[in-house]
């Protein structure tokens, strides 16, 4: 069986590794001689493995601060932004089809934006600074008397930038404006009250925090006008809000993750600052380095950076065994450069050279001293090859 | 049903060129590239694209190219074309490079079909070495 032990994973914006509680309590509830069965059952199975779905997302509820029965699960937090997005803008279609967002977000948002764009919504996208960070008076500017919906992400996954979603919220308050936040990157690593804050629609995955990929969850806010149509039919599961069999071992194991988040927060915080100040310290001064994104309003579990005058490809063969994200598409048969970096105004060449290092709960030191030296060797053996350009 | 003894979890990169645009040969040339570097006492032509800059040198000894070497600034195919192409044709005769075809560097190296045009920047900058050597 492979150890995986031959590289360094600092990928963990991607996807995280299992927890091996969560795992085992994935196992747990898997095999005949466990939980396993339809939680909307009236059997006696049926009401077993409910109680795991209930306590797990009294745990997620725990996490984010509110009631267990405002949260819907869904795959991943995919399907929870096209839930929250698609379905909040039909159900208040009748009053407005003006949306609005950042053209920073993930795919998963910017593309829904688009699809809804070519269904006749209109959508204002607004730009951030050239740090990454959305002004909150730009955003209250961008809105309208129509406006219903905007959705702007909490920690953006390529930058670490966080954006001040209290200040948007309030002012999507004060307009009766729904206001959904996706919470991939920050669920289970920053503070998230949403008993207090003032946010309508959550989107998270599991997998970001150590829980298995497969199941996500959409919190929608109790409060009127705050409700999303259906996408999927066939079934009155979860009020028919999002139907289909609910998978006990992967909401257990969600629930299991947040539970230990929750508990792990803080110190989890630290060493993360601690790895980025680290590899930080130990890169900073390449030259031509820069860091992408504001590091103020930084997530310190992120780490992007470009350097001038070096072809990404090739510094990410040279980097291995690292395994880290690129400034661009990660397909080789498509390396446009990172749509989120262009928008703070990166060159292209820039964007294609960047690098994002993230960083994990496992992730030791030694791995990020190694990512410094790599990172520097690896700039210098491609410059050294590299021709000299004509001044 | 399976017992434990029959989940398949062993993997090998190597053996399975789905998982790895670059394959053995084109890693080695771009970790090892033996010819990176000025040669001196010879001379030097370049070409450039967007997306690669290759510059050769070499030095001739009458009609043969007895060094050649490169810098080049590119993905790892570009950088693996350029070392090709000095091991392989360091001590040809110049008629040799004159005909030089980079289509026997895309096929060796497997270059998928959306790189051709970068690698194209190599033939470019092996013609501008031939014009400076007949020169």
């Amino acid at each position: 069986m492979s150890t995986a032990t031959s590289f360094v994973y600092l990928d963990y914006a991607a996807t995280t590794p299992v927890d091996r509680e969560v795992a085992a309590t994935l196992a747990a509830l898997l095999t005949e001689d466990a939980d396993f069965a339809n939680p909307s059952a009236p059997h006696i199975a049926g009401r077993r493995a409910g109680v795991h779905v209930r306590r797990a997302a009294s745990r997620l509820a725990a996490l984010v601060g509110c009631r267990p029965d405002r949260l819907v699960w869904t795959s991943g937090a995919t399907e929870s932004n096209n839930l929250a997005i698609v379905g909040a803008a039909r159900y208040r279609s009748n009053r407005g089809r003006h949306l609005v967002t950042m053209p920073t977000e993930h795919k998963a948002v910017t593309d829904v934006f688009r699809a809804l764009e070519r269904q006749g919504f209109d959508v204002t996208w607004i730009e951030p600074g050239t740090d990454g960070v959305l002004d909150p008076a730009d955003f209250e500017a961008a809105l309208r008397e129509d406006t219903q919906l905007a959705s702007i992400m909490h920690v953006n996954n390529e930058t670490g930038v966080i954006q001040d979603i209290d200040a948007i919220g309030d002012i999507c308050r004060s307009r009766d404006i729904l206001f959904h936040v996706d919470a991939a990157q920050s669920l289970g690593k920053l503070p998230i009250d949403l008993d207090t804050q003032p946010v309508d629609l959550l989107s998270a995955s599991a997998h970001k925090i150590y829980g298995p990929a497969g199941i996500g969850l959409l919190y929608i806010a109790d409060r009127p006008g705050c409700h999303v149509e259906a996408l999927l039919y066939g079934g009155a599961q979860q009020r028919g809000i999002r139907p289909g069999t609910l998978p006990v071992h992967l909401i257990a194991g969600f629930g299991k993750a947040a539970e230990i988040a929750a508990a792990r927060m803080d110190d989890d915080y630290g060493h993360l600052q601690r790895l980025r100040d680290t590899l930080w310290a130990g890169i900073r001064e390449v030259a031509g380095l820069y860091r992408n994104g504001s590091a103020v309003r930084s997530f310190p579990g992120i780490l992007n950076v470009s350097v001038d005058d070096i072809e990404g490809e090739s510094l990410l063969l040279a980097l291995e065994p690292l395994c880290v994200a690129t400034g661009s598409a990660c397909n080789s048969k498509d390396r446009e450069p990172s749509y989120v970096l262009r928008a703070l105004g990166l060159s292209d060449a820039a964007a294609q050279s960047a690098i994002r290092f993230s960083f994990g709960r496992m992730t030791r030191m030694a791995d990020v001293e190694l990512a410094a030296e790599r990172y520097g060797d690896a700039v210098a053996r491609l410059r050294q090859i590299a021709p000299v350009r004509a001044a | 049903m399976s017992g434990d003894s029959d989940i398949d979890l062993d993997i090998d990169l190597e053996v399975d060129p789905q998982v790895d645009p670059y394959g053995p040969l084109v890693r080695a040339l771009f970790e090892r590239p033996e010819h990176a570097g000025a040669v001196t006492g010879g001379v030097s032509a370049g070409a450039e694209g967007p997306e690669a800059r290759v510059q050769l040198f070499a030095r001739p000894d009458g009609e043969t190219v007895t060094h050649l070497g490169f810098r080049a600034w590119g993905c790892p195919h570009v950088i693996a074309a350029a070392e090709y192409f000095c091991a392989n044709h360091q001590g040809s005769a110049l008629s040799e490079l004159e005909a030089f075809d980079v289509s026997e560097i895309i096929e060796k190296l497997s270059v998928p079909a959306e790189k051709t045009g970068r690698i194209l920047v190599l033939e470019d900058a092996v013609r501008a070495l031939c014009g400076r050597l007949r020169q």
